[in-house]
């Protein structure tokens, strides 16, 4: 906290996932009248705008940065999300990034399935225990698919945007957990605090959203 | 034979020093505590509330609103036992054997440690934390409400954290939505999506349960249902059944009985089940975080009672700089420089020796600038 320049009152600190969805985010944001840009290549981290700061963060870490307040607002993933379990407002659903998350296995499989690889651990423990699955969860980080196709597990629990890694592996969806996009994200004693900003900046959100689709 | 290793002995990092989510205090964090501890239970004795201890051991009851996650021990007759995890139910407890006959309205303060095992354990979350609160028992009328928010208003006031209030009725929530005509796990999936402000699960639940769309414009338009007094206008004309207009007549006699500035949000809807009436909490800015919560439950045995909880870990957090005060300590060269020290307002250490040099060393260490000695208060070079 002691690193925290002075800030006006009104002051806004965004939590923006780095990477692909940061260009679509920030657009977004500055088309709703923030006075942001996308950061010149460097190795900031932390931007600083004319009332915004804006924190570039993985994506996992976004909810965190929102819960905990150390972020008034941030824009994240809705699996990503879901899997932090973190009790924040999700008021605007921005519908960028679309995918969905689905119980992935080989063609054909049919056997029983002891073991199902994911990044979303807790997301699939729920899932399993609804469908009544008695199975082994192992958190994997990275290309999930071949887990399946390796015999680490007998099916897998991963992120489908196109479907295109799925039918160059011989891989099929059996199942949809459910479907995300980025969502607006807000800490819930920021939306009070800063609601001066923050609720008109929510209002033309879903303006854009609902123009441009 | 081999040398004796000169890498210092270092604790294994399998052995922690302390359990995930518990910390010690030291002297400056443990003098803001006790400051506050202090000032808050001398404000509620000055508005009647009088004081009790809670065993921190209670039986684990499946019925018990924290049971999942409260920590459990087993005692020696096989009972299990679990860690005190939150205060209210434990007072009702209190005021069910104790007071069954009141006299009401009781008022009740108390204060201590509460754990929870199952905390969302990531950092920035204890385990083991303190509060201190306040309970009303016995009646609901607007007055006890009222009584509650501007008590809870002159604590925030008295330990000097600036913070907003903000009053929310989940019961107003679940009014619409049975106005709405939904029950059921329509109901629960909707109550959890407004909670959380969330119009895309709003909209999904709408698709799922096959709502018109002018249900699921009076859903979307419950989570933009925050601010000032103006809200009380927008949920008056929202209200279409009793238990709704209820609702919005009873905040507006508080809104306009308190003389307090009030901030609402008639979206809140978390343990709508268990508030009977209004909750309340505030905000402190640059912590983001709620200091204080509450509101109007029902206990066990049908007495209505209310009341608020303070974190005492987030409060020091908000705690302006400077409080608090801290006197001057000096080193007191004998007893009677050490009492007429203390006479004078100011913090005395005895010295444990004549060594002049051992003491200055002491001093400088302990920031210590002036050392006294003899009864007429002598200031020495130290």
């Amino acid at each position: 906290m002691s690193s925290q320049p002075e800030r006006s009152a009104n002051h806004l600190t965004l939590a923006l996932p780095k990477g692909r969805i940061l260009e679509d985010a920030i657009s977004l944001l500055s088309r709703a009248g923030l006075p942001i840009t996308m950061p010149e290549a460097s190795r900031a981290l932390r931007h600083e705008f004319p009332g915004v700061t804006v924190l570039e963060l993985r994506n996992q870490d976004v909810p965190v940065y929102v819960d905990l307040g150390v972020a008034d607002a941030g824009i994240v993933g809705k699996d990503v999300l879901i899997e932090s379990g973190r009790a924040v407002y999700e008021p605007v659903d921005l519908r960028f990034a679309p995918c969905h998350l689905s119980l992935i296995r080989e063609v054909g499989a049919s056997g029983p399935i002891h073991r199902v690889g994911t990044k979303y651990p807790h997301v699939a423990r729920q899932y399993l225990a609804e469908k009544g699955i008695p199975a082994e969860i192992v958190k994997l980080n990275g290309n999930i698919e071949l887990a399946t196709l390796t015999g680490l597990a007998d099916a897998v629990i991963d992120l489908v945007q196109t479907g295109g890694t799925l039918r160059a592996n011989n891989l099929q969806e059996v199942d949809v957990l459910f479907h995300s996009s980025a969502r607006l994200i807000v800490n819930r004693a920021a939306l009070k605090l800063r609601r001066e900003r923050l609720r008109p900046l929510i209002a033309r959100l879903r303006e854009l959203v609902r123009e441009e689709s | 034979m081999l040398g004796v290793s000169s890498v210092p002995a270092t604790i294994s990092p399998s052995a922690p020093l302390l359990p995930d989510g518990t910390r010690d205090v030291l002297p400056d964090e443990w003098s803001q505590r006790e400051y506050v501890r202090w000032s808050l239970s001398e404000l509620f004795r000055a508005w009647g509330y009088q004081g009790v201890e809670l065993p921190a051991l209670e039986y684990a009851s499946a019925a018990h609103p924290l049971d999942s996650r409260a920590f459990k021990l087993i005692d020696t007759g096989g009972q299990v036992l679990a860690l005190r995890s939150e205060f209210t139910t434990a007072l009702g407890r209190l005021v069910a054997t104790r007071y069954p006959a009141g006299p009401f309205p009781l008022r009740l303060q108390y204060g201590g440690q509460l754990w929870l095992r199952a905390q969302t354990s990531e950092l920035g979350r204890l385990r083991e934390f303190t509060q201190v609160g306040a309970e009303l028992i016995g009646v609901a009328t607007v007055q006890s409400d009222i009584e509650l928010l501007a008590l809870a208003r002159a604590a925030l006031d008295r330990v000097g954290v600036k913070a907003d209030l903000e009053v929310g009725f989940p019961g107003f929530v679940d009014a619409v939505l049975e106005d709405a005509g939904l029950s059921g796990a329509a109901r629960d999936a909707l109550h959890d999506a407004i909670d959380r402000k969330s119009g895309a699960d709003i909209d999904l639940a709408a698709t799922t349960y096959g709502l018109s769309s002018e249900v699921t414009g009076v859903l979307h338009r419950l989570t933009d249902l925050y601010g000032g007094n103006e809200v009380l206008d927008e949920a008056g004309r929202m209200a279409q059944g009793t238990r709704a207009r209820a609702a919005v007549s009873h905040l507006r006699a508080v809104a306009q009985g308190g003389d307090l500035t009030l901030l609402f949000d008639l979206g809140v809807s978390r343990r709508y089940g268990y508030y009977t009436g209004m909750t309340f909490r505030a905000y402190v800015d640059g912590l983001n975080q709620p200091v204080l919560g509450g509101g109007r439950y029902q206990l066990a045995n049908g007495l209505p009672g209310a009341g608020f909880a303070m974190g005492l870990e987030r409060l020091v957090r908000a705690l302006p700089p400077g409080l608090p005060p801290h006197p001057e300590t000096v080193l007191a060269l004998d007893l009677p420089a050490l009492h007429a020290a203390q006479q004078a307002g100011l913090r005395a250490e005895l010295a444990w020796t004549d060594n002049r040099l051992e003491l200055k060393t002491y001093s400088a260490l302990r920031g210590i600038r002036r050392w006294v000695q003899g009864r007429e208060l002598t200031e020495v070079q130290a």
